[in-house]
């Protein structure tokens, strides 16, 4: 099971240029709005077409611009969920459920009421999309791609439209959902949290083009580029220079002492955790001052600066309430970076 | 304050509207002239003894004479005599008739029937002998240019499949061939194929554009549209004579010139131009 | 009264509101599926002339096509014996040029608010084009199309300009509604007219509270509440 995408498009403002392949893990496209990442799946849908490239999915070619291929969305046999899940406002959920399904009356029946219990709407399949909840809506709109078996599905924000404070809640149900469908997903989003859940493979999507690629969870713990560290959110980043095996964060005037430098090192990114309120100077401690403290439901978000330097940036992090304030040294601050990452 | 000022605009704006729609033509009201000397004796037709005075004289005519006597017999008559100016007013001869019994300063009135002449003569408004039926518009039967069809008088009227006529109810030309067609005893018939027109031109582009067979109108209509041709006029006796009468009004102060202009027009040099524009001298 | 203005005025508005509401629908799905937008502006500014054109142009247009001074005319005289100029044909014709940019271009905004994710929506379950515009596209533009068409009746029920240059003014052959009434103005017999105008101002109240009744309809589906 394998999707092969090479395109190149023209758009509004920005060219499209991807390439990536996935291995049958659910892949999540990662990018902020109008990086291109919807446009992409909609060329692998086929309502949008390239300017050249070439898309495979399992073998079969879909779209092929030196050899002039180009089937029609009908027949690519994917299943495409929109970001507002573009249901039939003049069909009953039942009826939308069954759109894709090329059986007879009575077959489709029997799947589409076997969907519906699946998803648990069943007593809803008479209602039109305009009287079901967002959430409701949402399941109906999975039911409906996954009812014909595609061989991939395309899920396009699937989240968006839906109140924050459901979307926990509905993120477990969703995946368990999608558990049903036993082929290759791709799923785009802006939001860094969906995308950890819901799929082993990363790409990272910014202006059109993919700036990194890899497994989820290696991104997010260790990023290797500026790109991967700003998509992750990470919040300090500096450039940096390197000298006698050390690192000198220009931004913040610090030096940082890894164990082993990699070769191209001109960032450096510190996860906002990775901080700790130490007793005196060292290795990787910097004195600073206070600018600014954050009241969250949770945390104290701090602000602080080298004490050192001149026309710093501040660094970021987040630190337990009551950790902050029992601290022992009131008057001066020693912070210890524990952790930081190397970018290219 | 707001509500003050809509008020008082609203007010304005009402008052500006109907001001603006009861502006017609103004009634009336000749040129005064300077050197008018009621009595002064000038002696008959000889310019070139002495400088004649400019003298201004009002004719109020009837609509259908506006291109002819504009375009040429004024200016005919100004080389004949120029030191006589003939201003002259056109509108239907009712609205002409109620302007002046309302005492307009006209001069020498022309009326497209002879109710209206009739009616000031009886009212003393016209001078005692100056009354002349002038001219005569004929009722005419028209096909379009290019006709083939064999239809050469009234009574082969029905050959056509459709007939333009005016609305009897509206037009006084539809009146007019109404009672021409009733006295040939075919009116039901020519009705039942008749498309009513609502005024003289509408009449007329119908048959000009071929849409109609044949229609029937004034004689100076037809001459008016190069793409109608006339192939008979109204039977004898058929219909009442459509009269254009002459008049020079009673209260006027410029007899000579009226008497001279009133004299032009029945002249065989204007008459020749009345021809050509459809009318039949009297 | 007469009632021969009201049926032909009514037999005129009935077949030329058939014709024009299909000549509409068609020409608002060409235009909305044109790929160029050059092609399209031109299009549809030439569709949408009649509307702003007095109807005396227009009836000078249909003639300079019909006439039958004009070839076309001549050729259906000569060779058929149809002159199509005076004919009820005519006030037929008229009433459809005057009342087919109101269809073209209800419809045309009436498929255009269709939302497009649900047409490519549509596409990427495997419905066929056609199955996507009756299934979808016409069942959510009905609403607008339909009363595009009541528009549009009334449009042609009420033509006056076009048809008097076209089609004449003969009795109970081509004269309409709006004919008879003018003339018995023009007469000044203003009694005479009473009946036709009730009848006109009758027929519109009905046209537009059916117009109104197909928008309430069209929001049926968006509004949950009318659901119920």
């Amino acid at each position: 099971m394998s999707l092969e995408v090479s395109v190149k498009k023209k758009f509004k403002g920005f060219s499209l240029e991807v390439n990536f392949r996935t291995n049958g893990e659910y892949l999540g496209i990662l990018g902020a709005s109008g990086s291109g990442k919807s446009l992409t799946l909609k060329c692998i849908a086929g309502v949008e077409t390239p300017d050249e490239g070439r898309i495979v999915l399992n073998n079969r070619v879909l779209y092929d611009s030196k050899k002039n291929i180009n089937i029609i969305p009908q027949n690519r046999n994917i299943g495409y969920m929109f970001q507002n899940y573009a249901l039939f406002p003049n069909m009953t959920a039942e009826e939308n459920i069954g759109v894709g399904l090329k059986l007879p009356k009575k077959e489709k029946k029997i799947k589409t009421n076997e969907l519906m219990k699946l998803f648990r709407i069943e007593d809803m399949g008479y209602k039109y999309p305009a009287q079901l909840s967002g959430g409701q809506q949402q399941r109906v709109a999975l039911a409906r791609i996954i009812a014909y078996e595609p061989d991939v599905l395309l899920l396009d924000e699937p989240f968006s439209a839906l109140d924050s404070r459901l979307k926990s809640e509905l993120h477990t149900d969703f995946l368990d959902l999608l558990k049903l469908y036993n082929g290759e997903v791709l799923i785009v989003t802006h939001s860094k949290d969906e995308v950890y859940r819901f799929s082993e493979n990363l790409a990272l999507i910014e202006k059109g083009t993919i700036t990194g690629f890899g497994k989820t969870k290696e991104i997010f713990e260790k990023p290797r580029s500026l790109s991967e560290a700003k998509m992750i959110g990470c919040k300090n980043i500096s450039q940096c220079s390197i000298k006698d095996n050390k690192i000198y964060c220009s931004d913040w005037g610090i030096v940082l002492e890894p164990k082993d430098i990699p070769e191209n090192c001109s960032y450096i990114g510190i996860p906002s955790n990775s901080f700790e309120i130490a007793n005196e100077a060292g290795i990787n401690t910097i004195e600073c001052k206070l600018i600014n403290v954050v009241e969250e439901i949770n945390e104290y978000t701090i602000a602080i600066e080298n004490s050192n330097g001149n026309e710093t940036k501040p660094i970021y992090f987040n630190i337990n309430k009551e950790v902050w304030n029992n601290r022992k040294n009131k008057d001066k601050l020693y912070i210890k970076i524990n952790d930081f990452y190397m970018l290219k | 304050m707001k509500r003050i000022i809509s008020i008082i605009l609203t007010i304005c704006l009402l008052m500006v509207l109907a001001g603006c729609s009861n502006a017609e033509t103004p009634p009336v009201t000749p040129e005064p002239d300077e050197q008018t000397e009621p009595e002064t004796p000038v002696e008959p037709e000889e310019p070139e003894e002495e400088p004649a005075e400019e003298v201004t004289i009002l004719l109020a005519a009837a609509a259908s004479l506006k291109n002819c006597i504009d375009g040429e017999l004024i200016p005919m008559f100004a080389e004949k005599y120029p030191n006589i100016t003939v201003d002259a007013t056109y509108d239907s001869s009712g609205k002409l008739q109620a302007q002046i019994e309302e005492g307009a300063d006209v001069d020498v009135f022309i009326s497209a029937a002879m109710k209206q002449m009739n009616a000031l003569d009886e009212q003393g408004l016209i001078k005692e002998g100056t009354k002349v039926e002038l001219l005569e518009n004929k009722i005419v039967l028209i096909l379009p240019k290019d006709s083939q069809a064999e239809i050469a008088s009234f009574e082969d009227i029905l050959k056509a499949e459709t007939i333009a006529v005016g609305d009897p109810e509206s037009v006084p030309a539809g009146q007019y061939a109404k009672e021409s067609f009733e006295n040939l005893g075919l009116w039901e018939d020519v009705l039942a194929k008749a498309s009513l027109g609502t005024n003289v031109t509408e009449v007329l582009s119908w048959v000009a554009a071929g849409s109609a067979d044949a229609g029937v109108v004034y004689a100076t209509d037809a001459a008016s549209n190069p793409d109608v041709k006339v192939v008979a006029e109204a039977p004898e006796g058929s219909v009442s004579k459509v009269i254009y009468p002459i008049g020079i009004i009673d209260a006027t102060t410029k007899l000579e010139a009226a008497e001279n202009f009133a004299e032009f027009l029945q002249s065989a040099e204007a008459l020749s131009i009345f021809e050509k524009y459809g009318f039949s001298a009297n | 009264m007469n009632w021969s203005p009201m049926v032909i005025s009514l037999k005129t508005a009935s077949v030329s509101i058939i014709i024009t509401f299909f000549l509409g629908i068609f020409a608002a799905k060409l235009v909305v599926g044109m790929k160029s937008d050059k092609v399209r502006i031109v299009i549809d500014g030439v569709l949408t002339l009649p509307l702003v054109l007095p109807p005396t142009v227009l009836g000078f247009f249909i003639l300079l096509i019909l006439g039958v001074k004009r070839p076309l005319g001549k050729f259906l005289l000569e060779f058929f014996s149809v002159k199509i100029v005076f004919s009820w044909t005519a006030t037929v014709i008229a009433a459809v040029v005057v009342s087919f940019p109101l269809m073209y271009r209800s419809a045309r905004g009436a498929f255009e608010q269709v939302d497009k994710n649900l047409i490519m929506a549509g596409r990427t379950l495997g419905m066929s084009e056609r199955m996507i515009f009756w299934r979808i596209i016409m069942p959510l533009a009905l609403p607008g199309i339909a009363s595009g068409g009541v528009l549009a009746f009334a449009r042609g029920l009420g033509e006056f300009g076009a048809t008097a240059m076209v089609a004449g003014n003969i009795a109970n052959k081509t004269r309409t509604l709006p004919l008879a009434i003018y003339a018995e103005v023009a007469a000044g017999n203003m009694e005479g007219s009473y009946g036709y105008v009730a009848v006109v101002v009758l027929i519109s109240f009905a046209v537009l509270s059916l117009m109104n009744y197909f928008t309430m309809k069209g929001s049926k589906y968006i509004n949950k509440d009318e659901l119920k």
